[in-house]
C-alpha cells in the first residue's frame, strides 16, 4: 500500500505564477515574499488571498506597523480581485501594531495564537515581517528571541495546517536570518530601473518539494492585479530535432499566397518552420508577409501579427485591417518601450491558441527591439531565440521580417546574428540598373529542402509583390551596381 | 437620490435614538453616542489598529467641534479613557435636543473620515453590525 504523502498544490490565481511556482503553492507551506518597498509584495499577498480564501477555506490578514493598515485597504481595494464581500466573511484583517510596538514577542505570538485558535484560518499573511525583525531590538529582552519567536509560528501555524506568508523586504545575505531556514518557500520580487524603463521582477528562491522555473521572470500590474510573464523554457526536446531528413521532406508546405515565391522556396514554406524576410527600408518585408497571413485566412489558416511597424492608408495595411477586424487575423500592436520578451511570447501564445493560429508574423525584429525594455537588449538575441524555440514548439509557422542596411560590400541577413534561428532565409536588396532603383529577391535557405538559387527581380504594384524571371544576364547583383554580362542578348526585365 | 452623508446622517441618528430611548435626557443621549462609539472602535481597532482609530476619532472630535463649540476638548489627543469621561461630561451638559444633534454630528464625521478612506462600501461592510437597522431597545435587551 503506498502511503506516502499527497502534497496538494493551490492554484494561486496570479497569472503565471503557478508555473513558474512549478504547478502552484503547496499547501501548508511556510512562504516569504521579499523585496524593496514599491516591488508589489502586499499586492501579490492580497491577490493570492482574494483568490484562495473561501468560506471553508478562511485567510488571516496580519498586519505589523509598516504600512498604515487605512492606506493598506484604501489602495488594495483599487484593484479588481479585491472583492469587498471577502471582507469580514472568509478574509480578516487583524492589526498587531499595538502587541508590537509595547509588548514582547510572546505576547505577539499569544495574539496569533489566539486569533488562529478563534477564526481557524486556512491562510494567513503577516505584513510586513520586517516590522518585527525591526522591532526585535526592542523586544529580544523578553522570554523568547526572534528566532524562538520565528520557529514557534512556523511550528504553531504548521501545527493549525495553514498556509502561511511572511511578507517583508529582502533580509541582506550578511545577516542570514532564522526565518529563511524555517520557511519552505522564498519568492523575491524586485524592480529594475535602467535608462528610462522600469520593468518589475520575480524569482522563486526556493520551494520545498517542488521543480520550480529557474530564472528571473518579469511582471506587470495593472488594474487586475499582477500578472507574470513566465520566462520562456527551453526544452531539448522542443523543435524539430527528433525529426529526422524524412519527416522534413514530407512537411506540409504552405503556400506564401506570392506567385513564384513558393517555386523558389521548393514547393511553399515548410509548416512549423520560421522563415526570416531580410532587406532595406521599403524593399516590400511588410508586404509579403501580409500577404502570407490573408494567403493563410484564403485557405482556413487563421494567423497572428505581431506589429510594432505600421504605416496606415496603404492599401495591404487596410487589407490587414479588414482581416484583424473580421477576427479572422489576430494583432498584437504594441510601441510600448518596457517590454520584455517573455511578456510579448505569453501574450502572443494566448492569442495562438484563442484564435487556433498556425501562422505568426513578427513586423519587425527590428521594431521588436527598440519596445523591448533597455535591460533587455543586451540579451535580446538569447530571448529571440527562446521565443522562436517556444514558436517552434507550438507548432506555428513564422515569419519575421528584419530591416537591414543596405550594404555592398557584405552580405549580412540580420543585425543580430539571428540568421542561424531560422529555418529559412529570404533576401530582399536593391540594386541599380540604368539609373534605376530595382528590387531583387533571392531565397538564401530552406532548411532540409531543395531550393531556388536565383536572384530574381520583383516589383510592388497595387496587386502586391509581382516576382520576375531570373536576372541572367547582369552579375554584380550584390554588389549594389550590376554590369550587363558580355554575353547576354537581351535584359530580362522583371515580369508578372 | 440620498448622498452618502445622507444617508449615514439618517442610519446613525436612528441608531442613537434607537440606544437612547424614546425620552431622553442629555445623560442618556451623551452615554448612547459613547456606547455606539465604543462599538464602532472595537470593531475597526483590530483591522485598523487602535492608533488608527484614535487618529480619525480625534479628527473627527476638532471638526465637529467647530460646529459645535461645546465638544471642544483640550488636549484631544491624549489618553483615550480621559477623553471619553471628558466628551461624555460635556454632552451631558447640553440641552437634550444640542447632546442629540452634537454626538450625531461627530458620529457622522467619523464614518464619513473613514469611509474617505477606505471607500463606503468597505466602512458600510466593517461596520455593519452598528449601522444595520436597529430593532427598538425593548426588542434589543430581550434578545
Amino acid at each position: 500500500m503506498n502511503t506516502k504523502v499527497i502534497i496538494r498544490r493551490l492554484n494561486t490565481g496570479v497569472p503565471g505564477l503557478d508555473q513558474i511556482l512549478g504547478g502552484g503553492l503547496p499547501e501548508f507551506s511556510f512562504n516569504l515574499i521579499v523585496g524593496q518597498p514599491g516591488t508589489g509584495k502586499t499586492t501579490l499577498a492580497h491577490q493570492i488571498m482574494f483568490a484562495l480564501a473561501t468560506p471553508e477555506r478562511p485567510a488571516l490578514f496580519f498586519t505589523i506597523l509598516g504600512e498604515p493598515p487605512l492606506k493598506m485597504l484604501r489602495y488594495q481595494q483599487q484593484f479588481s480581485f479585491f472583492d469587498l464581500d471577502q471582507v469580514n466573511a472568509s478574509i480578516r484583517y487583524i492589526n498587531l501594531s499595538d502587541e508590537v510596538a509595547k509588548h514582547s514577542f510572546e505576547q505577539v505570538l499569544t495574539r496569533i495564537t489566539h486569533e488562529v485558535e478563534v477564526f481557524s484560518p486556512a491562510l494567513v499573511f503577516v505584513d510586513s515581517f520586517r516590522s518585527v525583525m525591526v522591532e526585535s531590538q526592542d523586544l529580544c529582552e523578553g522570554p523568547i528571541s526572534l528566532q524562538q519567536f520565528i520557529q514557534q509560528l512556523g511550528i504553531l501555524l504548521s501545527g493549525w495546517q495553514t498556509t502561511t506568508f511572511l511578507i517583508g523586504e529582502y533580509l541582506s545575505e550578511r545577516n542570514p536570518n532564522p526565518v529563511l531556514t524555517v520557511a519552505d518557500g522564498l519568492l523575491s520580487l524586485e524592480q529594475s530601473v535602467y535608462r528610462n524603463s522600469m520593468v518589475r521582477k520575480m524569482q522563486v528562491i526556493k520551494m520545498r518539494g517542488q521543480a520550480t522555473r529557474p530564472g528571473m521572470h518579469t511582471f506587470r500590474i495593472t488594474a487586475a492585479g499582477i500578472e507574470i510573464f513566465p520566462a520562456a523554457l527551453v526544452r531539448v526536446d522542443s523543435g524539430d530535432m527528433t525529426a529526422t531528413s524524412g519527416e522534413e521532406q514530407n512537411r506540409v508546405r504552405l503556400t506564401t499566397g506570392i506567385p513564384r515565391l513558393d517555386e523558389m522556396l521548393g514547393g511553399g514554406l515548410p509548416s512549423g518552420y520560421s522563415l526570416l524576410v531580410a532587406g532595406p527600408s521599403g524593399s516590400g518585408k511588410t508586404i509579403l508577409a501580409t500577404k502570407f497571413l490573408s494567403e493563410g485566412v484564403r485557405c482556413g489558416e487563421p494567423g497572428v501579427i505581431v506589429a510594432f511597424e505600421q504605416t496606415p492608408s496603404q492599401s495591404w495595411i487596410r487589407t490587414l485591417d479588414d482581416l484583424i477586424i473580421k477576427g479572422q487575423i489576430g494583432l498584437i500592436n504594441t510601441r510600448a518601450l518596457d517590454l520584455s520578451i517573455d511578456e510579448i511570447v505569453q501574450n502572443l501564445t494566448n492569442l495562438i491558441h484563442k484564435m487556433k493560429a498556425t501562422r505568426v508574423v513578427i513586423d519587425s525584429l527590428s521594431g521588436f527591439e527598440l519596445a523591448v525594455a533597455p535591460t533587455f537588449r543586451d540579451d535580446f538575441r538569447e530571448s529571440l531565440f527562446r521565443m522562436v524555440t517556444v514558436l517552434s514548439g507550438l507548432g506555428v509557422t513564422v515569419l519575421m521580417t528584419s530591416e537591414l542596411e543596405d550594404r555592398y560590400i557584405d552580405l549580412r541577413f540580420s543585425p543580430y546574428g539571428s540568421a542561424f534561428l531560422t529555418d529559412a532565409i529570404i533576401v530582399q536588396r536593391y540594386i541599380e540598373v540604368n539609373s534605376r532603383l530595382k528590387r531583387v529577391m533571392a531565397v538564401v535557405k530552406v532548411r532540409a529542402s531543395n531550393h531556388s538559387d536565383e536572384i530574381r527581380q520583383f516589383e510592388i504594384t497595387n496587386e502586391g509583390i509581382v516576382i520576375g524571371d531570373p536576372v541572367h544576364d547582369f552579375e554584380g547583383l550584390l554588389g549594389g551596381r550590376p554590369t550587363r554580362m558580355l554575353d547576354a542578348d537581351t535584359v530580362v526585365r522583371g515580369k508578372p | 437620490m440620498p448622498t452618502q452623508s445622507d444617508s449615514y446622517s439618517e442610519v446613525i441618528r436612528k441608531v442613537l435614538i434607537s440606544r437612547a430611548g424614546t425620552t431622553p435626557d442629555a445623560g442618556m443621549v451623551a452615554e448612547a453616542t459613547l456606547i455606539i462609539w465604543r462599538r464602532m472602535a472595537a470593531l475597526l481597532a483590530p483591522v485598523i489598529g487602535v492608533r488608527g482609530v484614535d487618529v480619525l476619532f480625534s479628527r473627527a472630535l476638532q471638526l465637529t467641534s467647530k460646529a459645535f463649540p461645546c465638544l471642544a476638548i483640550a488636549g484631544a489627543q491624549g489618553d483615550s479613557a480621559v477623553l471619553l469621561a471628558n466628551l461624555k461630561a460635556k454632552l451631558a451638559a447640553n440641552a437634550t435636543n444640542d447632546a442629540m444633534e452634537a454626538g450625531h454630528a461627530l458620529l457622522v464625521t467619523f464614518t464619513e473620515l473613514l469611509s474617505t478612506l477606505i471607500g463606503e462600501s468597505l466602512t458600510e461592510r466593517l461596520l455593519s453590525p452598528v449601522l444595520a437597522s436597529p430593532a427598538p431597545i425593548s426588542e434589543q435587551e430581550t434578545e
